[in-house]
């Protein structure tokens, strides 16, 4: 199973302009352009900085963007060429597989969430008021989003499919999740809507963790990144453990 | 550690029918003695390629058994015995020709030392060593075949089971690995292949099982074979018993 967590590891350090430091650049030029642009007109959000607010949101964003599109591509990658079956043939149980092919996109998101978080610290001060909640926070987050790319990759029968949720599902939620505003500066019914974003809740936890606030408590949101993360993390096992998508 | 007097392989009652509601494999019973050397011919969608990826778990089998020297074939020891080349070319894109053999090894709990140093013998053996750092992708068909090959053997496996590991293989390879293959069966490993080189089931196979529509239509040695159809050679065989029906 270690070897299997290498390999995965190694995948993303031999793409790496690819699959860390691209969305990097990406993420720095949202904090860039919005956090200079707005916040100069907006200055702040409650008692913090504008460009400071939307930092969380925007780690958030690019890393569990990273976890999801790393693992539906590479376990895609692996059944469209056949070579997962070297994996499937193997003598590995199959939590192994699972938390394996899971690993890659922790990696990856976790080395564009340090690069962000030093950029970030270095360009507009962010602090990081809560260090375990944020933790508990990216953790749970990152489960989320890596299972779910392994659970989308292993259904999609085509390229398209893993990217059609991205853009039509992750993307979109993650807007609409207050990464760029408050939600309490929503009318109704928007306001009540985005209590069922569960990115909404996610972006929450990790700005809590960082700016030792939040739209809803850290509890609420921990909790309800928890009740997506377990279920999406067991779907995954189960089409390990059946082989249903992955043998004939 | 494993009992000696377990068959390599044990098929009962194997069936295997597709979602899409092909039957490949229907009620198949076949029992392939440890140490043999043992070919398995028939035509194109007989159900070879099925057979053998039930046995590698591959597949959700329908029905039946599979042992495999007399455990369970999806227990991790049975796996751990099985070295597979498939039909079908299927190395990992973003590995190189020795990440992987030492990444296979590792899948098969070999520790990294001992990983590393097997991946530079399989290297050597199938003539890759100037590709040793080379990507799968860019290797040509029969280096990408070559490294298939040796990494189905890196594990040093007790059953290899080969899937047309001679389909469009040139003469030199060929032969090279017949003479390997002969040498692990002398050494005491089981060998599998399919084939549609009769000649080459010939020369290799100590028998020959022949299946048509998933179903086992007959199975013996060449000379067996060729006895009980009266005729002369294998071929002829091959024909009688793909005709009859
Ligand atoms: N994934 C699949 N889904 C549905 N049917 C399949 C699948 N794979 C194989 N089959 C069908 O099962 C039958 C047996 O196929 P199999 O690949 O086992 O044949 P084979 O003996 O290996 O043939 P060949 O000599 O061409 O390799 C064929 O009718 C084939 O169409
Ligand atoms: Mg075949």
């Amino acid at each position: 199973m270690l070897w299997l967590c290498r390999r995965e590891t190694l995948r993303v350090s031999k793409l790496w302009t690819q699959t860390v430091l691209a969305p990097v650049v990406s993420s720095l030029l949202f904090i860039l352009v919005f956090g200079l642009s707005l916040g100069g007109r907006i200055k702040q959000v409650g008692d913090v900085d504008y460009e400071v607010f939307i930092v969380p949101g925007l780690i958030t964003m690019g890393m569990v963007q990273a976890a999801y599109a790393n693992n539906a591509s590479s376990i895609f990658q692996a059944r469209f060429d056949r070579y997962i079956n070297d994996v499937l043939s193997a003598p590995m149980k199959p939590w192994q597989m699972t938390l394996g092919y899971t690993v890659g996109g922790l990696f990856r998101a976790l080395a564009i969430g340090s690069a962000l978080l030093v950029a970030a610290a270095i360009l507009v001060g962010v602090p990081v008021e809560r260090p375990f909640a944020l933790a508990a926070a990216v953790v749970l987050g990152l489960i989320l989003f890596a299972s779910l790319g392994l659970v989308v990759g292993i259904y999609a029968e085509t390229w398209d499919h893993t990217t059609f949720i991205a853009n039509i599902v992750i993307l979109p939620l993650a807007f609409v999740g207050g990464v760029f505003y408050s939600i309490d500066v929503l009318p109704s019914p928007w306001h009540e809507l985005s209590h069922v974003n569960p990115v909404f809740y996610l972006v929450n936890a990790v700005r809590f963790g960082f700016l030792g606030e939040a739209d809803v408590s850290v509890w609420l949101s921990l909790g309800v990144t928890a009740a997506l993360a377990v279920p999406t993390y067991l779907w995954a096992q189960w089409l390990f453990t059946t082989g249903k998508k992955l043998k004939d | 550690m494993y009992r000696n007097d377990a068959p390599a392989l044990e098929l009962r009652g194997l069936t295997k029918r597709y979602d899409d509601g092909t039957l490949a494999i229907e009620d198949f019973d076949l029992e392939i003695p440890a140490g043999a050397f043992f070919g398995l011919l028939g035509p194109n969608g007989a159900g070879k390629t099925t057979l053998i990826s039930a046995v590698c778990n591959l597949i959700r089998v329908t029905e039946g058994d599979v042992l495999v020297f007399g455990e369970p074939a999806h227990s991790l020891l049975a796996r751990s015995w099985i070295g597979l080349a498939e039909q079908d070319i299927n190395l990992d894109r973003f590995l190189t020709v020795r990440e992987t053999l030492t990444y296979h090894g590792g899948y098969f709990g070999m520790q990294r030392d001992e990983a590393e140093e097997r991946a530079e013998e399989m290297i050597a053996a199938f003539g890759l060593q100037a590709k040793r750092d080379t990507r799968a992708p860019k290797l040509s068909g029969g280096q990408r075949r070559r490294l298939l090959l040796a990494r189905a053997l890196m594990h040093r496996p007790r059953l290899v089971i080969l899937d047309e590991p001679t389909a469009g293989v040139d003469f030199e390879l060929r032969t090279e690995l017949w003479r390997y293959i002969r040498q692990l069966h002398a050494e005491g490993t089981t060998i599998l292949l399919t084939t549609h080189y009769l000649e080459e089931a010939e020369e290799l196979c100590e028998e020959i099982a022949l299946i048509r529509d998933g179903h086992l239509i007959a199975r013996d040695s060449a000379a067996g074979l060729r006895e009980s159809f009266a005729v002369d050679r294998l071929q002829d065989v091959y024909v009688k018993a793909m005709a009859r029906s």
